[in-house]
């Protein structure tokens, strides 16, 4: 219970970093943050497999990636934010966000689910449990899903091809 | 009993952390003298017998330094890039047996200091965090070869940590486990497994030099073009600090070759760690020995390797292995 309240602070205040935080860059760090204590969280849940696949994925892959970005966009620009053009709507944002989370807490309140006694499935979120669920009954769907976000990025690709230099630069492309 | 065990575990974090700084000092001492045999002189050989003492000089020098920190830089983010660096390099090594398990006062020692079952992948996810010492240096300096250093690594590393990947999923997929101590114990009843996995082997060595930044592939911190890249502003502690997290890399990435692929502590007559490090040895000098041989690659050459080759080359090597394990070939 120490180590969950513990985590969920970290994991909190790297959520809020991330919004607060007023260079891109540190958004990203504090973003890191919040995914690494997530992984930790699936420690806890012995569910180690789920954990190091959280931190490659995303703290080792995607938020480099994002990095990339930022660094690549920001270099050389005043990277801060500009003064807002739409006045308070932090102001708003906060008490749209309290209502929605006290709201939340109330209905929690009056209407108590009862507790499933589910406990953790067998094998959860472990180097075979995960395998089974990838490469289960739903394994058609997934392989779907990924041939989809394969023909987005190749259609990206395609539509923002460069038009073929007419008799290629020898400077630019390199000699075939 | 569990109080002994805290013990040997503190011990043996210590000692680890001490073989790596030892191991840092003189493998860069080592690449120092290889690579002027290499070029025909002598290399550094007056601090001491045989220029043995010459890292204790280069740890005070660096030691003495002045510590300078840009004025348009971020302060907090660039004294925390080296750190990071730092801290994933060890880290990662804290899941590799250097050996034997050991029996010490009726005590089984494990020679790592977690062995959780999925130790691979726990080391893939510290070194994967490795590159943002990389880019957050890079872009904390706010000068323009370390943010072109910076990108460059980010850019480098994505891009061959795929085909790493790709490449080490054979053996988990022959072992059947990602705990790096049984894949060892596997290679001691079905042989080594750098024969049937040859063609993963040699992506995940190209790949891991890519990772370490090393010669030819180490643009990040190019010195003709980017002045040192990455770590162009940092000097003292801070510069020393990078450049240990890139040998540590380099052991680390020797280390886990020959757990994966060259049955990591396993040998005859002579004891386990000692085998363990004469394997780590030989890769080190083959580091080195390209270091002195090939010249860095050009940028875009880099990418289509990595893309074009390597990664195709991976994946057909993990499908041909796959279709081998469930017997469809």
């Amino acid at each position: 219970m120490t180590a969950f309240i513990i985590l969920a602070i970290v994991a909190l205040v790297g959520g809020i970093g991330v919004v607060v935080a007023p260079e891109p860059v540190h958004s990203a760090l504090f973003l890191i943050v919040s995914i690494i204590s997530l992984a930790l969280f699936y420690i806890l849940l012995s569910a180690e497999f789920l954990a190091a696949a959280q931190v490659i994925i995303y703290a080792g892959a995607i938020m480099v990636l994002f990095l990339f970005v930022v660094t690549l966009l920001t270099a050389g620009k005043e990277d801060r934010e500009p003064p807002e053009s739409l006045v308070g709507q932090r102001v708003t944002a906060g008490i749209l966000a309290l209502l929605a989370g006290g709201g939340l807490a109330v209905l929690g309140v009056v209407y108590p689910s009862r507790r499933i006694p589910l406990g953790l499935p067998a094998q959860f979120g472990n180097l075979r449990g995960m395998g089974n669920v990838l490469w289960g009954p739903d394994f058609l769907y997934l392989a779907a899903v990924a041939m989809m976000l394969l023909t987005g990025a190749v259609g990206v690709l395609v539509v923002n091809r460069p038009h073929r230099l007419a008799e290629a630069n020898p400077r630019v492309e390199e000699q075939k | 009993m569990i109080a002994l065990e805290v013990v040997f575990l503190i011990i043996k974090i210590v000692l680890l952390i001490g073989i790596l700084m030892g191991g840092f000092a003189y493998t860069m001492l080592l690449e120092r003298r290889l690579l002027g045999f290499f070029q025909l002189r002598l290399g550094p050989n007056r601090v001491g017998p045989m220029g043995l003492l010459q890292p204790i000089a280069d740890g005070l020098k660096m030691m003495m330094k002045e510590d300078l920190i840009p004025s348009g830089a971020d302060p907090f983010v660039y004294r925390l890039a080296p750190v990071i660096a730092l801290f994933t390099a060890l880290s990662v090594d804290a899941v590799i047996p250097f050996g034997a398990p050991l029996h010490l006062f009726g005590l089984t020692v494990y020679l790592d200091i977690a062995n959780p079952s999925i130790g691979l992948l726990v080391a893939f996810a510290f070194s994967s965090l490795g590159v943002y010492g990389l880019v957050l240096g890079g872009w904390a300096s706010q000068n323009k070869y370390s943010l072109m250093g910076g990108i460059r690594a980010s850019a480098q590393i994505i891009s061959y940590e795929l085909a790493m990947g790709l490449a080490v999923m054979g053996v988990i997929m022959t072992t059947g486990t990602a705990n790096l101590y049984k894949i060892v114990v596997y290679q001691q009843h079905h042989g080594w497994l750098w024969l049937p996995q040859i063609g993963a082997f040699l992506v995940y060595f190209i790949t891991g030099i890519a990772e370490t930044n090393r010669v030819p592939f180490d643009l990040p911190e190019a010195e003709s073009e980017l002045v040192a890249g990455y770590h162009t502003e940092y000097s003292g502690m801070r510069f020393a600090s990078y450049y240990i997290a890139e040998y540590i890399n380099m052991i680390t990435v020797s280390g886990l070759a020959v757990t994966l692929f060259f049955g990591g502590w396993l040998g005859p007559w002579l004891p386990p760690i000692i085998w363990f490090f004469i394997k780590v040895a030989v890769f080190l000098f083959v580091f080195i020995w390209i270091r002195a041989t090939l010249p860095r690659f050009r940028y875009d050459r880099l990418m289509n390797f990595g893309w074009k080759v390597l990664l195709p080359a991976a994946i057909v090597y993990f499908l041909g292995t796959a279709a081998f394990i469930s017997g469809v070939l």
